[in-house]
């Protein structure tokens, strides 16, 4: 796929969050973790240690070293006490519909060409260049650092939807494609057209934990989805749209400071035209 | 024909060229980037059968309502229970950690006996419960001699544990400090109320919280959050307007329409000083002390001495009046976090003056269960004991150490206000007990360790998670079997009894549960595939507005030191009973803790008066005890004033929370509330030096 010319796809799955809804409570980042057997971050690789030559491990305050395939950020006005006022805004992968990260990969680890629009990664192709990472301008690309290490029995609690990824490779959200992949088994079972899946038939783990109903997913190409009809809607807007990534995600909120935040605007600059 | 130079590069080029229209090579590479990515220490996925089960999970301290997804049998994860009105398919972010947290590195595997400090030896569970038994024939006889701690308020466990100290002729069975004994005590001590109170703010059209967290760690988080959800339709209108009074910007106020800062310990007077103003726009109430609440509020109570107490301005208190009496369905939702009456019964009275006292909307007085298990102690008088208040005074010599501490569910050592002072008073009894699933701080300390199965192993209840506005009952069945060598408490109770020539009337805590679903009128099996038990209706009754308690308890405590403490807990941190779960690290912020030292927030004008700036890293001190930590600049809190964080600092559990950040619960002093006679740390305040 050119840079430039975006695939066409009849089925987008999109998802809606309302910033105003969410409490930043991180939830939704636990059950992505689980769901996509992201491992915890231990000190210690006891498998892989030698004396004086392994070090320990970052912690997990180090940002820069953390897998946060759905991370939720914490924004501010900027403002004095008491006119300050803060908002949470989870970023999963923008699963972009021009993305920037898939013409950067030399190894084609990383497409854009399946029905329904999902990024892919795949996994045992992908060589750790990280130039897909350096072209994202939404953080939503990961490297493994680390081999994952579950502490002993921990192991036992893995989810059985997604392989585990070695150390040396770029991870990302994908919707939890899974569940995709057995929506659309389901759909075949019970009759129904795969490529037309009724609202609620597929779901990603955030989506489905989230107590404050704050992310809302869905074909944002179906009149009949609920997220075709909020992503229209006059609160809707998208992360730095002005770059024209066309990213699947889309956000709502009432507050102006918030939405000037989402497009990185000067202090002295114009939001732009909202885009569709 | 001899090999030139010639030959050889076509020979080789052609071979290369040649070997590109075999599959070899591409099955080779592609083989061997497979190969360089399974090493044997990459763990393989587990197959089998997917289902989701439901249960209930005990994890925070309201209890979720789950589907536990698993794999062949085993769990694996935790999803919300969308027929379920304690869920709605929401979940909080402890308990969707709870499979991990089931084989989390930090559970107790099997009955372990302290050999000297810091060292155990494992025992079998026949040798553990003699030495139990032993222990508790040579306490009977006289009160005061043994102590059970319950931190599982919702439970019909606490039946079989009261009524069993009740036979060994032991008054001492105390619930954790927390919401639900604080409100349940004031509600009936203080305002003479009846039943459960409980909030209905599903129904409501504005919600007052006052310093109560509710969207993110006060009462029954989830229900509150879908309540919140379901009046903030998305991209609409809101059908509710929910206002947060608090001193910090938490996670509620960051979503609720205003946020009206409060000082630490000024709840109380904030609620009065609204209270003084419905009052002076005609509202009334027919409790028995209004004449006393009415010239309480209109003399000491007015705007300018609330805003000198809280900081609230005039116009912004007469704002939030005015909110309040616009709405058709008002509800104010009182927080007791500080322990304390003052602080709940102002604002209960509040919902009393509005007329929405057993009101759609409003506070409601909720029917309870029937007891089932008999001697069992009654909510009345299990809320009224206060452990913080008998700790204080064991510690300090003035009430005699039990000879035996049994503690469920619950850590002591480690949430308790002033922490340090009431660990002391815990380690002068005779023998601990600890039964918990979780090798936490107090299970470290403990003589004897009688560990719990996990929440997913085992049989449990949920009994209107306090908060609610409905009575509501959830049944937990296990999910999977123990894998560690473990028994669930009430069963190792109902043991016990036996051996001891009790007779509790049940053998098995499976029993006791038939019973109580059976009293309360549900179906087992309905329950146990996750349906929740509901029933309207209101325990009618009057009750009064607590003028006799709020006179002297409703004033902020005077002030020992110059920086007013907000403690702030965040659920994905922990709550007092569980720690950090191991996914839930990366969930926590780097101005909440860096590396291994967590940050406590002031606003500039705070940082300025003190010195510091942000990273400076600080010293603060309580009565109790001090902590460190690093400076972060946060416009959401009020000036004078320093927002700590709950749920760092443990000396126990796993490498996911040990040794991170600070315990501030060292920092809180606790003091006796004038008029309740409670303890309360409500307006603790602190030192803070840069170090």
């Amino acid at each position: 796929m050119s840079h430039g010319h975006a695939k066409e796809f009849k089925v987008r799955w999109g998802m809606v969050v309302d910033v105003d809804k969410c409490t930043g409570c991180g939830a939704c980042m636990v059950a992505c973790q689980v769901e996509n057997n992201i491992s915890p971050m231990v000190r210690q690789d006891k498998e892989n240690y030698l004396p004086s030559m392994t070090f320990e491990r970052d912690d997990p305050s180090n940002k820069m070293r953390t897998l946060t395939w759905l991370m939720v950020y914490e924004l501010s006005n900027r403002k004095d006490y008491p006119d300050h006022e803060v908002a949470f805004l989870p970023r999963p992968c923008m699963q972009c519909g021009n993305p920037a990260c898939v013409p950067v990969c030399p190894v084609v680890a990383t497409d854009k060409n399946e029905e329904g629009g999902i990024v892919s990664q795949i996994y045992p192709r992908c060589i750790g260049c990280r130039y897909c990472m350096a072209a994202c301008p939404y953080h939503a690309r990961y490297f493994n650092w680390f081999d994952p290490i579950w502490p002993k029995g921990m192991d036992k609690a893995l989810s059985p939807r997604t392989s585990v990824r070695p150390r040396g490779v770029v991870e990302k959200c994908n919707f939890c494609h899974t569940r995709f992949l057995k929506a659309k088994e389901r759909a075949r079972q019970e009759g129904i057209d795969p490529n037309e899946l009724p609202e609620g038939y597929y779901t990603p783990a955030c989506v489905e934990v989230c107590p404050t109903g704050a992310i809302t997913f869905g074909d944002l190409n179906n009149p009949e989805h609920k997220v075709h009809q909020l992503a229209h809607g006059k609160y809707a807007f998208r992360l730095l749209e002005k770059l024209g990534l066309d990213p699947q995600v889309y956000y709502l909120t009432k507050r102006d400071w918030v939405r000037k935040q989402g497009d990185n605007y000067l202090a002295n600059e114009e939001p732009h035209a909202k885009k569709h | 024909m001899g090999l030139n130079r010639r030959r050889f590069i076509t020979f080789a080029v052609g071979g290369a060229v040649g070997s590109l229209f075999t599959p070899v090579i591409w099955k080779l590479t592609d083989d061997v980037s497979i190969w360089t990515q399974n090493w044997g220490w990459i763990p393989r996925l587990k197959k089998g059968a997917d289902s989701a089960v439901p249960t209930v999970s005990k994890l925070c301290a309201s209890g979720c309502a789950v589907k536990v997804e698993t794999v062949g049998g085993a769990p694996y994860g935790t999803k919300g229970n969308k027929d379920n009105p304690l869920s709605g398919g929401g979940i909080c972010p402890l308990c969707a950690s709870g499979a991990q947290l089931m084989n989390s590195p930090a559970r107790v595997k099997g009955p372990m006996k302290k050999t000297g400090e810091g060292k155990y030896d494992p025992v079998s569970w026949d040798e553990a419960l003699e030495v139990l038994a032993a222990k508790l024939k040579s306490a009977a006889g006289g009160d005061g001699k043994a102590l059970f701690i319950s931190g599982d308020d919702s439970g019909t466990a606490n039946e079989v544990f009261s009524a069993f100290m009740a036979k060994l002729g032991q008054s001492g069975f105390y619930y954790m400090p927390g919401e639900a004994q604080a409100a349940g005590r004031a509600w009936r001590e203080t305002m003479n109320g009846s039943g459960q109170v409980g909030f209905d703010i599903e129904d409501s059209d504005c919600v007052l919280f006052i310093g109560a967290d509710a969207l993110d760690s006060w009462g029954p988080t989830v229900r509150n959050q879908k309540a919140f959800d379901a009046t903030h339709p998305l991209g609409a209108e809101a059908a509710a307007k929910y206002v947060y009074a608090g001193p910090v910007q938490t996670r509620t106020a960051a979503v609720c329409d205003k946020w009206v800062p409060v000082a630490p310990g000024g709840a109380a007077a904030f609620a009065l000083g609204l209270a003084a103003i419905l009052i002076k726009n005609g509202a009334s109430a027919s409790a028995a002390d209004f004449a006393e609440f009415k010239s309480l509020v209109l003399a000491k109570f007015t705007p300018g001495q609330v805003e000198k107490m809280t900081g609230v301005k005039a116009a912004v208190l007469a704002d939030v009046a005015k909110t309040l009496m616009e709405a058709q369905r008002p509800v104010v939702v009182p927080g007791a976090l500080g322990g304390g009456a003052a602080g709940f019964a102002a604002g209960a009275a509040l919902n009393v003056l509005l007329g929405r006292f057993n009101a759609k909307g409003g506070m409601v007085a909720l029917p309870q269960a029937p007891k089932v298990v008999s001697g069992a102690m009654g909510p009345a008088q299990a809320l009224g004991n206060d452990l913080a208040g008998y700790l204080a005074a064991v510690a300090a010599g003035k009430a005699k150490a039990p000879e035996v501490a049994m503690v469920y569910e619950a850590n002591p050592v480690y949430a308790l206000p002033q922490a340090e002072t009431m660990s002391a008073g815990l380690a002068k009894a005779g023998f601990v007990v600890s039964f918990s699933t979780y090798l936490d701080e107090t299970a470290a300390g403990a003589d004897l360790i009688l560990p719990a199965p996990h929440p997913y192993e085992r049989f449990d209840d949920l009994q209107t998670p306090y908060g609610l506005g409905r009575f509501t009952y959830c049944l937990g069945a296990p999910v999977a079997e123990p894998q560690l060598d473990v028994r669930s408490t009430p069963d190792v109770i109902l043991g016990l009894a036996a051996k001891l020539g009790q007779d509790l009337g049940f053998e098995t805590f499976e029993d006791v549960l038939k019973a109580k679903v059976e009293a309360i009128g549900g179906n087992w099996d309905e329950l146990a595939a996750g349906a929740a038990f509901t029933r309207s209706g209101q325990v009618s009754g009057g009750v009064s507005l607590g003028a006799a308690t709020l006179g002297q308890a409703a004033f902020p405590a005077k002030a020992t030191a110059p920086v007013a403490v907000a403690p702030v807990m965040r659920l994905n941190v922990g709550s007092g009973h569980v720690a950090t779960p191991p996914h839930n690290p990366t969930t926590i912020r780097d101005t909440e803790l860096k590396g291994s030292v967590m940050c406590v927030q002031v606003c500039k004008a705070t940082a300025k008066q003190l010195g510091v700036s942000e990273g400076s890293k600080v010293k603060l001190t309580g009565a109790g005890g001090e902590c460190k930590a690093l400076v972060h600049v946060f416009e959401g809190v009020m000036p004078g004033v320093v927002a700590v964080p709950l749920g760092f600092g443990h000396t126990a559990w796993d490498e996911f929370s040990k040794g991170k950040g600070d315990n501030v619960n060292k920092i809180l002093t606790a003091r006796i509330e004038p008029g309740s006679g409670l303890t309360t740390w409500a307006g603790s305040t602190v030192n803070v030096a840069k170090m």
